[in-house]
């Protein structure tokens, strides 16, 4: 006997659903299923993962959904009554999964599309009863299940035996014929309370006497007994009800309620019979009525098998149609004709053997992107670059599309493959029939307009942004798990803090390993003794949870573009940014055929047209900008080209061999710059010492977990600086891995390693490319591989050349993403060793790096740029450079603080004061930019009254003011003297500041970086570590500056805050933890080994300010770190170990318990690299 | 009506239906066709681990209202007694859960049962 399961939860049902699709199919084929169902909550989130699961299993997908149905009767915004699930006829075309989509869009159509929105996602029953049918044939093509969910069903508690009858009949009344069956399901709960096999009677004689067809179901939520205990978590997540809360007062529960039992399982056709006939029993019903429901059921399934092929495209890539983007031609002639053009362009006056090669190239890409019929791809995706061009936007091609020719002569790419020696068989090849991907990055601040755009311009049918599926990691896991035990919210806070990037999979295993969790551990232990087992518990449902989707949200750049049908083919739901969002996350565009664009939004490309703009505004001429840079000026010559007249500079024409750059690189002082900025990266290129392009290529693509994990990088190293020989397994692999001194690093020389040991050609070689790594089909590969190469080399030949085939294919970087990548990296470097101040201005504008922005203040203080502090009538809504016009440092640049970031100012307000500037009086201010008293207080307190106030004559200080605006903040506000229009206000200076008494003492300058830490999260007047500096040399503490004078091994102690905090990969698998702080004078970066962070424990990763000791690691000529022993908390002073610290006839060194301006500041991680 | 927890013996038929009863030294026999249930228990409180691949039995437990008459020849005079018999899923062991009055057994409602 056969049984299918037409309802069934995947985990993608967000907080309901516990088990993978996977585990489904495989569960069900086993237990003898044809097929299976898949109808999760609220949208097809598991769907296109089912299809795959259900083909991999050898059993027919069937689709449907879980849907809310609101209530005819109620409001019809957001009163629901009860959920039905709604399947999709399959084998015709895909009329069912059409209907499918479209209604589920439906139900999220009225939604907001936010987080805790007000409207649920529901369809009314009408828009379910017009969707039954198809629109052009009138035929059934969804079936709707009314179940123990419906209304119907959750009437049947109680004695109301007239109303569910009603509820039924409605159903009737509105469904079009053949549309509609009963649900039974029995959960075997307590006879009269729901899911109990009285309620499946009386489904089932409702059905009987209304001759309804009725189905038998399961309601299933896991596929094994072990998962009704996650769904008991997920229940409580879910309701945000701890489990005590829900099952003490299950009727109280609107938001529903605890399962009653924990049958919701995958049960086999065996367990179903045997259900079937309890409840026949139940029901005093005989074997006919039992082969009914049972045949039934199975006819259904047989109607909702889809065709994943036929009924929903799978694999079949859809482009949008050419005549969108203009063209009524064959797209190929459209294409080559565009390229034609391109070698113009980019290629000026080739000819002889390059002109040549470049055209071999050329058709040979042609040829392949012919056969795969991929024209109109890449003509929309140069549309799309094109449109976003000309909006003005920052635009460069990431990923392996740098490898097509193509690309770059149709403008999608600004990387020379052929200069570069990119293979275009990575990106695209005649044996792949999936849609490559290209990636766009944009300005960040640009994304949004740009979508919007994209939008418009190919039509809001064939456009929908992708969606990401968020799961649980071990934080979010370890506080939904300790409010479902009822645990109190501190604790669990506190707990879930020491939780630092492992999978909650593997909690139990943390507890024994991890220092940080020592404490923590120590309390699972004594609970368990004490009988309080809450931890132990807590420890075990984290485990259960890690992984689970918890939400949707909006992919940070994926874009999908379709045909008019795209709609018909996904579902789409609001994203937060109102733009609908696909219910289809990355993993299900091949499947489906979808093209998905990558449009990223880069801070870094923000932050760099940001830096232009300012250097043009600063220096509105080319003679301007060529002094202000140092820009290379050949004799006679007016500088440049790539400065325009005006000044502008166009940043892709700088060519990449500026040696002031390369200077700057080496010396490592690249905080801000583009991937080389963090402290391994640092690390690397201080070792690497790069020369030229390709060396960044080759540093960023070193810079991988793989190539670090598996020790590539000594060797190239060694080689590079001629330390040791290099070393070819061959000859004939000489030039290809020549750029590396013998080492595989990129993706390129694996494909080109295959094709020259065996001839197997470059497209085949990236299919073996990708099948190493994979258990399955890397024997394949070393058998072939061995069997052709051995022909021509010998045997140890061969063995050494698969060995590292073997070890480096599956990781190993694409030269193309290098290639794209060292573009910014050398751009941002450009900028900062010509327009520092302009370069800085716009990263804090765009903060795109991954350090707290105030260690980019400091890195400005160390290069001696000054800081300009806030002045409510020259700061402005952005960051600004300006000439300083007095004082020393006249003449110089310095950078202007803006007014956003400020704690408590709201956009409003920032807008009204820039527009009202300059103001004459703190009256003036309130008249006109109406700032509230405590913003009033707040900028006072960041001094940006002082310029005002100076000019007012006032004798008072800072501090006097105050304490003079938070008095008037307590007294009731007088309404102000409106200020008629068109008459002129008397400047009569600011009488209130001149008048202010001078009582206070100035405040201190810890006081004024204290208001600055809590107020902008930077730390502006002085660095945060200058007030600890006289204990800190009292310690014997060395500053980073001078820490590349020491011998490597020198024992020191360095302190600083924390900036940055990484736990890397590590070969053999021991964490190692990357802690850098900065004290001022440069970063420190100190590595925790195994024995350091058993020494430090909880210091790890909770504390702001360190003081470290350990000893000096020599990386590089100009680069050093630190090997930490142990760690303290310098936020304590009074609690270091004095005696441990100092030698022991000193007594307590004064101001040993200074607290610096960090203390007393909890708002605001934003200030330390803490969590990251 | 009462609530108790001490364990008895249970012979089931080959469909796993009880058939007799072994309570306080007296064999019984099911006279009824025993109706079967299930019913969540407050694992979180009940439970010190739930770690993953508990198997069956951690959220419910499978109950069985029997109505019972001693199997003896002697006691054909004495009325049968309804017993709810808790199994734990994943030992198999039987419990005595309530011991309801001797009038004839009728599944009552949760509220009554509670």
């Amino acid at each position: 006997m056969s049984f299918t399961h037409l309802h069934v939860s995947t985990a993608f049902s967000a907080h309901y659903g516990v088990s993978w699709p996977e585990e489904l199919a495989k569960t069900a084929a086993a237990g003898g299923a044809t097929a299976l169902a898949c109808t999760d909550r609220d949208g097809l989130y598991g769907t296109i993962k089912h299809l795959k699961a259900c083909m991999d299993a050898g059993i027919d997908p069937i689709v449907g959904v879980d849907l809310a149905v609101f209530d005819d009767d109620g409001d019809h915004r957001t009163q629901v009554a009860g959920r039905v699930v709604v399947l999709a006829h399959g084998n015709n075309n895909g009329a069912g999964y059409r209907a499918l989509c479209r209604l589920i869009s439906d139900a999220h159509a009225r939604t907001s599309g936010k987080a805790g929105g007000a409207i649920p996602a529901a369809v009314t029953r009408g828009e379910l009863a017009s969707r039954t049918l198809d629109p052009k044939t009138l035929k059934p093509v969804l079936t709707v299940l009314i179940g123990p969910d419906s209304d119907v069903g959750q009437a049947m508690g109680g004695r109301k035996y007239l109303r569910p009858r009603t509820l039924f009949k409605q159903w009737i009344d509105a469904m079009p014929p053949g549309t509609m069956v009963a649900e039974v399901v029995s959960h075997l709960s307590a006879p009269g309370e729901p899911l109990s096999t009285a309620h499946a009677v009386r489904m089932l004689k409702l059905a009987l006497e209304y001759n309804i067809p009725a189905i038998l179901s399961n309601a299933v939520r896991y596929c094994a007994q072990d998962g009704a205990a996650t769904a008991d978590v997920l229940d409580s997540a879910r309701t945000l009800k701890s489990l005590p809360e829900l099952s003490t007062a299950p009727l109280l529960q609107p938001t529903g309620t605890l399962q009653p039992t924990g049958q919701g399982w995958l049960k086999t056709p065996h367990q179903m019979l045997q259900l079937s006939k309890e409840i026949m029993n139940a029901a005093g019903l005989g074997k006919a009525d039992l082969t009914k429901l049972l045949t039934n059921t199975e006819a259904l399934a047989d109607k909702c098998r889809i065709d994943p092929v036929l009924d929903m495209g799978w694999k079949k890539p859809v482009v949008p149609e050419a005549s969108i983007i203009g063209i009524d031609a064959d797209p190929m002639i459209e294409l080559t004709q565009r390229c034609e053009a391109g070698i113009n362009r980019r290629f000026p006056g080739i000819k002889g053997d390059a002109g040549e090669h470049l055209r071999t190239r050329l058709e040979h890409e042609l040829g392949i992107i012919g056969r795969l019929g991929f024209a109109s791809y890449f003509l929309t995706v140069a549309e799309v670059s094109r449109m976003i061009l000309d909006m003005g936007v920052r635009v460069a091609a990431r990923g392996s599309g740098a490898s097509s020719l193509v690309n770059y002569l149709i403008d999608i790419s600004q990387v020379d493959p052929i200069r570069h020696d990119l293979i275009f068989e990575r990106f695209l090849s005649g044996r792949r029939s999936t849609l490559p991907d290209i990636d766009i990055d944009v300005e960040s601040a640009e994304r949004h307009t740009v979508y919007r755009k994209i939008f418009d311009r190919f039509g809001a049918e064939r456009v929908t942004l992708m969606s990401m599926q968020n799961g649980y990691r071990a934080r979010g896991a370890v506080r939904d798990a300790g409010m479902a035990l009822g645990m109190p919210d501190e604790e669990v806070g506190e707990i879930a803090k020491q939780l630092w990037r492992f999978s909650a999979r593997k909690f139990r295993e943390a507890l024994v390993e991890k220092p940080e969790l020592r404490d923590f551990a120590g309390r699972v232990e004594r609970g368990a003794m004490e009988e309080n087992q809450q931890l132990d518990l807590l420890v075990d449902l984290t485990e259960r949870l890690d992984r689970l989707p918890r939400h949707i949200s909006m992919h940070p750049c994926g874009v999908i573009l379709g045909d008019a049908t795209l709609l018909d083919r996904t579902p789409v739901q609001p994203s937060g940014l109102g733009l609908p969002m696909s219910q289809f996350d990355k993993h299900d565009m091949d499947p489906m055929g979808m093209l998905k664009l990558d449009v990223l939004g880069v801070r870094m490309q923000s932050a760099m047209a940001f830096a232009v703009r300012e250097v043009i505004r600063l220096h509105p001429s080319k003679a301007e900008v060529v002094a202000a840079g140092r820009h290379p000026v050949e004799p006679g010559g007016a500088g440049p080209d790539y400065i325009a007249p005006d000044g502008r500079i166009d940043l892709n024409a700088v060519p990449f061999d500026d040696e002031p750059t390369y200077e700057l690189i080496r010396s490592t002082h690249t905080l801000g710059c583009f991937q080389i900025e963090s402290p391994g990266q640092r690390e690397l290129i201080g070792k690497m010492a790069p020369r030229e392009f390709n060396d960044l290529i080759i540093d960023i693509s070193l810079f991988r977990p793989g190539p670090m994990k598996s020790d590539m990088v000594r060797p190239f190293l060694e080689h590079r600086h001629g330390f040791a020989p290099e070393i070819y397994p061959h000859q004939d692999l000489k030039p290809v891995l020549e750029e590396t001194h013998g080492v595989t690093v990129f993706h390129e020389q694996i494909l080109k390693t295959f094709h020259v040991m065996t001839n197997c050609g470059l497209d085949r070689a990236d299919e073996f490319r990708r099948a190493l790594g994979d258990e399955v089909r890397e024997p394949g590969v070393e058998k072939y591989f061995r069997k052709e190469a051995i022909k021509n080399y010998s045997p140890e030949v061969v063995d050494k050349v698969w060995g590292t085939l073997k070890a480096f294919g599956s990781f190993g970087f694409c030269k193309a993403h290098g290639a794209a990548f060292a573009v910014p990296t050398y751009q941002s470097a450009w900028l900062k060793a010509h327009h520092p101040e302009a370069f800085l201005a716009g990263l804090w504008e765009h903060d795109p790096g991954m350090y707290p922005k105030r260690l980019l203040v400091a890195e400005a203080r160390r290069l001696g740029i000054p800081i300009l502090p806030l002045d409510i009538n020259r700061s402005q809504a952005e960051y600004r450079v300006e000439k300083i016009q007095q004082g020393p440092d006249q003449g110089k640049l310095g950078i202007r603080l803006s007014l956003t970031g400020i704690y408590g100012l709201s956009g409003a307000e920032l807008k009204r004061i820039v527009a009202g500037q300059p103001y004459d009086s703190l009256a003036d201010l309130r008249a006109r930019a109406r700032v509230s008293k405590p913003n009033i207080k707040r900028l006072a307190q960041l001094g940006a009254f002082d310029a005002l106030h100076k000019d007012s004559g006032g004798k008072a200080n800072r501090a006097d003011l105050v304490h003079h605006l938070q008095a008037l903040q307590s007294s009731p506000s007088k309404k102000a003297a409106d200020v008629i229009d068109g008459q002129l206000s008397f400047a009569l200076g600011d009488i209130e500041l001149r008048n202010l008494a001078p009582e206070l003492p100035e405040p201190s300058m810890v006081d004024n970086v204290r208001a600055e830490l809590d107020l902008m999260a930077v730390d502006v007047s002085e660095h945060l570590m200058d007030s600890h500096r006289p204990l800190l040399d009292k310690l014997g503490v060395t500053t980073a500056d001078k820490l590349l004078g020491l011998r490597n091994g020198t024992e020191v102690l360095v302190a600083g805050v924390r900036i940055a905090t990484q736990t890397p990969p590590m070969r053999g698998g021991r964490r190692v933890v990357f802690i850098s702080i900065d004290d001022g004078t440069g970063c420190v970066d100190s590595v925790f080994f195994h024995e350091a962070q058993q020494e430090s424990g909880p210091l790890l990763f909770g504390t702001r300010l360190l003081l470290i000791r350990g000893t000096t690691r020599r990386t590089g000529p100009k680069g050093i770190s630190l090997s930490a022993s142990k760690a303290w908390d310098l936020s304590r002073p009074e609690a270091l170990p004095y005696a441990e610290l100092l030698p022991a006839e000193v007594g307590l060194p004064e101001g040993y318990t200074h607290h610096g301006p960090l203390h007393g500041i909890s708002r605001n991680l934003a200030i330390t690299g803490l969590g990251s | 009506m009462g609530l108790f927890s001490e364990s008895v013996g249970v012979i089931c038929t080959d469909t796993g239906h009880p058939r007799e009863v072994q309570w306080k030294g007296t064999r019984y026999t099911v006279t009824n066709e025993p109706v079967r249930w299930y019913e969540r228990r407050q694992w979180w409180l009940e439970e010190s681990r739930a770690p993953l691949g508990s198997g069956a039995g951690l959220v419910d437990h499978e109950i069985w209202r029997v109505q019972l008459l001693p199997t003896s020849a002697d006691a054909e005079t004495s009325h049968p007694i309804t017993l709810d018999l808790v199994r734990h899923v994943g030992s198999g062991r039987w419990r005595l859960l309530r011991i309801h009055d001797a009038a004839p057994a009728r599944a009552v409602e949760p509220e009554e049962a509670a």
